[in-house]
């Protein structure tokens, strides 16, 4: 503690006194895991992160990088926490090149206002403009390319996470299955290192085999490995035409032939999302009137208009074919509005079940049955509400736990069937994270699933460059 | 150890029958389709991951150093054994080892023939998209190590985006799965990091590899130019108006004249540029984007566009760009291919500067590239006898690469960085970021036995500052 009253004057004159807060009540939203920062630092540019994080390497102090704090309770409690580096003034948009179809951006920029940033004259954009500046009542990026182009990204959260959380994060959505993961779609990153050197690959070129490739190191890394300050990423023409097919089925068996009969079909939808009927009741803007029946399928159509036509035709009469309870078509506000609602399930969760835990399952593409009704029938004869979004061709679904807190037995039974899910997805060859958890059930849940047997591996890269442990100590995948 | 004693090891781990250790072998193992030369100790050729993992854990414990070797098609120098010791040759370890329709993979082991599995593949109705012009000759494992791109990669991405997982042999022998048929396991994406690694992290030995529906149609063009910026400024025009096709690959007048005289694609000899441009993915709407090409290809003052009709037309349109190297070998014995790799919207400018570098060094230059990545290859054709010559076309090929940097592209977008471009990672990388470069190296690989002097330059201090 002495150490770092000594280092806050160093801090200040690298930041500035105004960018460094350190009384209570200032660093409290900072704590991670009940775990409250002795001082959060805003530098306002990646020289000057380096700079903090030459100075806490110095003196060993305990680092976590932060965004906008939408994957905070992910991993395990900080082994301890001095300082926390905020990437809130990296906020600078450096290089928005439509004409190449890349967008270079520092780490605190919002995911929202990236998508702003890219909308058309007419502010045709990839996400609900409208909608997200009632919902935020804060300032979204006024500023226009007018290129129609988007991020083909669509990570929950959209509203508050930043670009550099989504990435260190690895955060996906359902539209992965056309787009890919972020390790597709960035090609450039800038980072600092955990002795506070500054280093960058890759660049605006989509084909880059000049060195390693550090960017697939960092996606995914949480802040163990340094902070990330700049990316740049691809981008992509918004669709001609977005619709979605919603359908509801009363039977798993009627749901799974649907989704399977469209997968295999040649068709190329953006996203099929299988979800239960607790899912779909909590999306905000829910003011269709929708039969959901107990699971629906939702499919997400970005393309040409022609292509689109074809698809909405033949889906809407496989799904007739599987005895399809309701359907319902949404196209471009209504689609944007849905998708995006459905990103924000977990948050909006969050705020009515204070003890919630979310699990994001891995596993192979062909599980995704077995994985889901292993799902319905473990959670429901533990008499767990839970909803359940379940990117069907993808081999992902997320988990929500429906826990008030207060119901101790509740989150003990969640708890223990976690287990017996990890135990599904490792038979499947995937895995299991936990996203969020209140801290105190954090030690007997398998937080980053089961180690595997490239974790030696993984010990010795953390090793090498952070032999001091300074990086968001402990946090990482076996304690790393 | 001494050699000698060395072979013998070798063969009781391989069998006699698969260790090569004579002069003549070993004058066969000493190159690859870069311009350098070195012999290493011996040739081992494993029949499985185990006899791998026991010819490293040798290696490992002699602190001799050892490379992992398919075809030897890069072209950079990646396979050449500057410190001597072991090659790992994967001919023998070819195998298809599973294809995993419902879970879209393909398990193989790194000497399977890119070709192979893609013939193999289509005849289930998908396909594996990375297409290097080796893919004839080059391994899948070469192109783990080299992350190799193609054609097709505008669209679907390059090798990278279709690994999913490895099995690999690490620095002391231990065997380790990375990566798996699931996608998205938490942990650092290892797999990610090694592929592009160039064999100097660890020695796969199989391969789980991603498979796609094969597109329902494809429609190809043939667009014919009077001048190269014409045709350069249509690939940048094509991706500014949002259009990604399948490919977009050019090739100038040099080539399609060494084309013509070997393979007869049908290009007009007097044509300063042609681009084929494929689309593929659903019918529907496939015309509209066709015709929206069309209209900027007229825009810029296209000579004419032939659009094939059938399968063999397109195989025809195809055939001069994949035998364009091959064909410009026989204007001069030797070419150097640099891989530069600009920004989309700065090709019509690289272009022109590469022309300027051609009568600077009095080299001739022929381009053939994947435009619409902004992946040059000029084609600088010389003497390899003629030392003069080659001195001329080595600083060509470094001021080209300069170029590229300059424009805020790289210095390599397929072929890797071996030996060949050692002193270019320096136009784009500062003295941190390769120190970075060599803490991941330490880590796993402290004793550097893994293709040691490649991908990473020398600590700045140790060498002579560059000169252009």
């Amino acid at each position: 503690m002495t150490d770092l009253n000594n280092r806050c004057d160093e801090l200040m004159a690298i930041v500035g006194p105004e960018h460094i807060r350190t009384g209570d009540g200032d660093v409290e939203q900072y704590a991670v895991d009940g775990m409250t920062p002795k001082a959060v630092v805003f530098p306002k540019d990646t020289q000057q992160v380096s700079d903090v994080v030459t100075c806490a390497n110095l003196k060993s102090l305990a680092v976590i990088p932060f965004g906008s704090g939408t994957k905070m309770a992910a991993g395990h409690p900080p082994k301890r926490l001095d300082m926390v580096i905020s990437t809130a003034r990296l906020n600078r948009m450096v290089d928005v090149d439509t004409d190449n179809l890349t967008f270079t951006v520092e780490a605190g920029v919002k995911f929202r206002d990236i998508q702003a940033r890219l909308a058309t004259e007419e502010d045709r954009c990839y996400l609900p403009l409208e909608d997200l500046e009632t919902e935020t009542e804060a300032f979204i990026c006024s500023e226009r390319s007018h290129s129609g182009c988007f991020m083909p990204l669509d990570p929950p959260f959209a509203t508050s996470a930043t670009i550099g959380g989504i990435l260190a994060s690895n955060s996906t959505g359902p539209r992965r299955l056309l787009y890919g993961l972020p390790r597709d779609i960035l090609t450039g990153i800038r980072f600092v290192t955990p002795d506070g050197a500054i280093v960058g690959t890759g660049g605006k070129t989509v084909k880059n085999v000049s060195g390693y490739d550090f960017s697939k190191l960092m996606i995914g890394s949480a802040g163990s490995l340094g902070v990330l300050c700049e990316m740049t990423l691809r981008l992509l023409p918004l669709p001609e035409r977005m619709e979605t097919i919603l359908v509801s089925f009363d039977s798993f068996k009627n749901t799974s032939a649907f989704v399977e009969a469209i997968l295999d079909a040649q068709l190329l939808p953006a996203a099929v999302e299988v979800m239960n009927k607790r899912a779909f009741e909590g999306f905000k803007n829910n003011k269709s009137d929708f039969v959901p029946g107990h699971y629906a399928v939702a499919v997400a159509l970005e393309t040409y208009g022609e292509a689109v036509d074809r698809m909405k035709l033949e889906m809407l009469g496989i799904a007739k074919d599987f005895e399809a309870e309701d359907s319902i078509v949404f196209s471009e506000d209504g689609h944007r509005l849905f998708w995006h609602s459905m990103g924000n399930l977990q948050a909006s969760m969050a705020d009515r079940f204070p003890g919630m835990i979310t699990a994001k399952l891995n596993y192979q593409i062909s599980d995704w049955k077995n994985i889901i009704q292993f799902t319905d029938d473990t959670l429901s004869s533990n008499l767990l509400e839970y909803t359940l979004l379940c990117h069907a061709g993808n081999g992902g679904c997320t988990i929500n736990f429906l826990l008030d807190g207060d119901d101790t037995a509740a989150s003990e039974r969640a708890v223990s069937t976690i287990g017996l899910l990890l135990e599904q997805t490792c038979k499947a060859n995937g895995n299991l994270v936990v996203q969020t958890a209140p801290t105190n059930l954090k030690k007997d849940l398998p937080l980053w699933g089961k180690p595997r047997f490239d974790f030696p591996v993984m010990e010795r890269i953390k090793n090498q460059l952070d032999p001091k442990g300074i990086m968001s100590p402990g946090c990482f995948v076996g304690g790393l | 150890m001494e050699k000698p004693e060395l072979i013998v090891r070798l063969k009781e781990i391989v069998g006699s029958e698969h260790v090569l250790s004579s002069d003549m072998d070993l004058e066969l193992y000493s190159y690859d389709a870069s311009l350098d030369r070195a012999t290493p100790d011996a040739v081992v050729l494993p029949g499985s991951t185990e006899e791998v993992s026991k010819v490293v854990t040798l290696a490992y414990k002699e602190k001799i150093p050892f490379i992992g070797r398919g075809s030897g098609t890069n072209l950079t120098g990646g396979t050449i054994p500057i410190k001597g010791g072991i090659i790992i040759h994967f001919s023998r370890m070819n195998r298809i080892l599973e294809i995993d329709i419902p879970n879209r993979t393909a398990t193989v082991q790194p000497g399977v023939i890119t070709l192979d599995l893609q013939t193999h593949v289509a005849k289930l109705g998908f396909i594996y998209a990375p297409d290097p012009a080796s893919q004839k000759v080059s391994t899948l494992g070469g192109n783990f190590g080299e992350n190799s791109g193609g054609p097709h990669c505008l669209k679907y991405g390059v090798t990278t985006n279709h690994i999913l997982g490895a099995e690999v042999v690490l620095d002391d022998g231990t065997v380790i799965w990375t990566g798996g048929k699931a996608q998205n396991n938490p942990g650092y994406d290892l797999t990610g990091l090694l592929v592009g690694s160039e064999g100097t992290l660890v020695i796969a030995t199989k391969l789980i590899l991603k498979l796609i529906r094969a597109p329902e149609a494809v429609k190809t063009m043939l667009a014919i130019y009077n001048t190269i910026e014409d045709g350069a400024n249509t690939v940048s025009a094509i991706i500014a108006e949002g259009i990604i096709p399948a490919t977009l690959e050019m090739m100038d007048n040099k080539v399609i004249q060494a084309v013509e005289a070997s393979v007869h694609a049908g290009y007009p000899l007097d044509a300063a540029a042609v681009l084929i441009i494929e689309l593929d993915g659903m019918p529907d709407g496939m015309d509209k984007k066709a015709e929206k090409i069309s209209e900027i290809c007229n825009r810029h003052h296209v000579r004419e566009i032939r659009l094939a009709k059938t399968e063999s037309e397109r195989a025809g349109l195809w055939a001069g760009r994949k035998g364009a190297f091959g064909a410009v070998a026989r204007l001069r014995p030797s070419y150097m291919c640099c891989d530069g790799t600009v920004p989309r919207t700065r090709l019509p400018e690289a272009l022109a500067k590469v022309m300027e570098v051609s009568k600077k060094y009095d080299v001739p230059i022929g381009n053939v590239f994947h435009a619409g990545d902004g992946n040059l290859h000029p084609l600088i054709m010389f003497d390899e006898r003629d030392e003069e010559e080659k001195e001329r076309v080595l600083k060509a090929g470094s001021e080209i690469l300069k170029i590229c940097a300059d424009l805020g592209g790289t210095i390599s977008g397929e072929h890797g960085v071996g030996i060949e471009k050692l002193k270019e990672t320096r136009l784009i990388f500062c003295e941190q970021d390769l120190e970075f470069a060599r803490q991941i190296k330490k880590a796993f690989d402290p004793m550097d036995l893994l293709n040691p002097g490649k991908m990473i330059p020398e600590p700045e201090t140790t060498i002579k500052t560059m000169e252009f």
